[in-house]
């Protein structure tokens, strides 16, 4: 079974966007800060990935000196057509997106205006592959639901990033968002972005955060479960997105487990946490553990359904994993669910329509 | 018994390396500061990254105690473009964390300024 025989929908692929090149797409004031004052986004992460080349790949940097992820040109040269992607799903949470910002409402509220329309613009209508997420400075609410309505109409946008902060998602502060991304059929993702793994502050080392993403990734799903998110949007799906996946398990076991016992505290569940998974939420694959396929199959059949994973690359930083490498060999019909059918059936606007 | 010039000694400097064919296959081949030189398949035994777009580096090594990194094997370790799994470069390309593993390696011998890569 080579490559060639599969279609590929990549759930995570990492374009990014220079302080400079989104000036043009930034009205004053703000374009000015960037400009003149030398504005950058507060970072605050400790350490640096202890790699090659830090975040990326040492091989994606662009041959003219530029970072990895800022060139379509050498993105489908490396990627989209080496492999032959079918889609690719952008995802970038980097700077200068508001991801990760906190406070100066109106900076981030403009930043994720002009990273949309520079995504759209540079990426999105000139690669007919590539589909987008809509950035949002979610600390204000109602801009973020105004900016929802903006772009999320957009043919090619597929799904909402949602900032992580210090709200769980689960809060009916998130309401509002969540019904304006039902609205336009948009998904929601998170894609971590520097989340708190320790109690408020950050380990000693890198590896540490790093082996613990998936535990913001339970967090947020038992949440939103818990708090009813997925009973009242029910056309909403949740998209979790690198934190790898050998974790569902112990969270639907864990879930189910609670919800006999303790149902009692949240009545408005009217389904099994591990059923409301399966419905709703999704999980991309990267970073995957090393698994024999025989791992492999014990995990998908103790998630009790073959239809949660979705492959993912992340390109181009430095724990991507391959196509062909990353997951055990697989039968086909499971290979084309996990690297295709899955993703196309939870995304509503991405084309479902191409014959294997 | 199969031989080929992958290069010449002066295209690579000690603690350099360099991306070769021999044959069919992508070959790496290395230098170390003491002036040797090493072949081996320029492909990661992980997820099979090209080899020659990592680098050739030290390495901080076991004698390390928390809070107190001891540093060294300059210029004779490979590191992965990728995930950055180390390979050492004199002990046969195993890996670093777990030495069961190893790059696939040629034999290497220098004539003259070629460098000469066989099996
Ligand atoms: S491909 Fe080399 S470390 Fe993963």
């Amino acid at each position: 079974m080579g490559k060639e025989h599969i279609r590929i929908v990549d759930t995570d692929i990492h374009e990014r966007v220079q302080y400079k090149d989104i000036l043009k797409y930034l009205d004053e004031p703000f374009k000015h800060y960037i400009q003149n004052c030398h504005w950058v986004q507060e970072k605050h992460m400790p350490y640096t990935q202890p790699t090659v080349a830090g975040v990326d790949r040492a091989d994606a940097k662009i041959p003219d000196g530029k970072p990895a992820g800022t060139d379509l040109a050498f993105m489908q040269k490396q990627l989209l057509d080496d492999i032959g992607h079918e889609f690719g799903i952008l995802t970038s949470a980097l700077d200068p997106s508001p991801s990760s910002m906190h406070g100066w409402y109106e900076m981030a509220t403009a930043l994720a205006s002009a990273y949309n329309n520079w995504q759209i613009e540079e990426w999105l209508e000139r690669d007919e592959r590539l589909y987008g997420s809509v950035h949002i400075a979610a600390q204000d609410r109602d801009a973020a639901v105004k900016e929802i309505n903006r772009v999320g109409s957009h043919p090619k946008m597929v799904q909402v990033l949602l900032p992580i902060d210090d709200i769980m998602w689960g809060d009916p502060f998130y309401h509002p968002i969540f019904e304006a991304a039902e609205k336009h059929n948009l998904m929601i993702g998170m894609h971590h972005n520097e989340p708190p793994v320790y109690y408020g502050k950050w380990p000693r080392y890198f590896i540490e955060w790093h082996t613990l993403i998936s535990t913001a990734h339970m967090k947020q799903v038992t949440n939103m479960i818990f708090n009813g998110v997925f009973d009242k949007f029910p056309n909403l799906g949740l998209m979790m997105i690198e934190g790898g996946f050998t974790w569902v398990p112990h969270i639907m076991w864990k879930m189910d487990q609670q919800y006999r016992d303790l149902r009692h505290e949240v009545p408005w569940l009217k389904r099994k946490p591990s059923d409301i998974f399966k419905e709703q939420i999704r999980v991309t694959t990267q970073p995957a553990e090393e698994l024999t396929k025989q791992e492999f199959m014990s995990l998908i059949e103790q998630m009790g359904t073959d239809e949660i994973l979705c492959f993912s690359t992340d390109y181009p930083h430095w724990d991507y994993d391959s196509p062909t490498r990353a997951l055990p060999n697989l039968d086909l019909e499971l290979k084309k669910k996990i690297f295709a059918e899955n993703a196309k059936s939870f995304y509503p606007k991405l084309p479902n329509s191409k014959e294997f | 018994m199969k031989e080929q010039v992958v290069c010449k000694t002066t295209e690579l400097e000690p603690g350099e390396m360099k991306a070769a064919h021999f044959g069919k296959q992508d070959v790496l081949i290395c230098r170390t500061l003491d002036g040797e030189f090493y072949a081996f398949l320029n492909q990661c035994t992980h997820q099979g990254a090209p080899l020659d777009k990592g680098m050739i580096c030290g390495a901080t090594t076991e004698d390390s105690t928390p809070g107190d990194y001891h540093y060294c094997r300059k210029g004779e370790i490979i590191r992965c473009p990728w995930h950055g799994r180390e390979f050492d470069i004199k002990d046969e390309g195993r890996m670093l964390a777990n030495p069961n593993k190893r790059l696939a390696s040629f034999k290497v011998r220098v004539e003259n300024e070629d460098v000469i890569v066989y099996k």
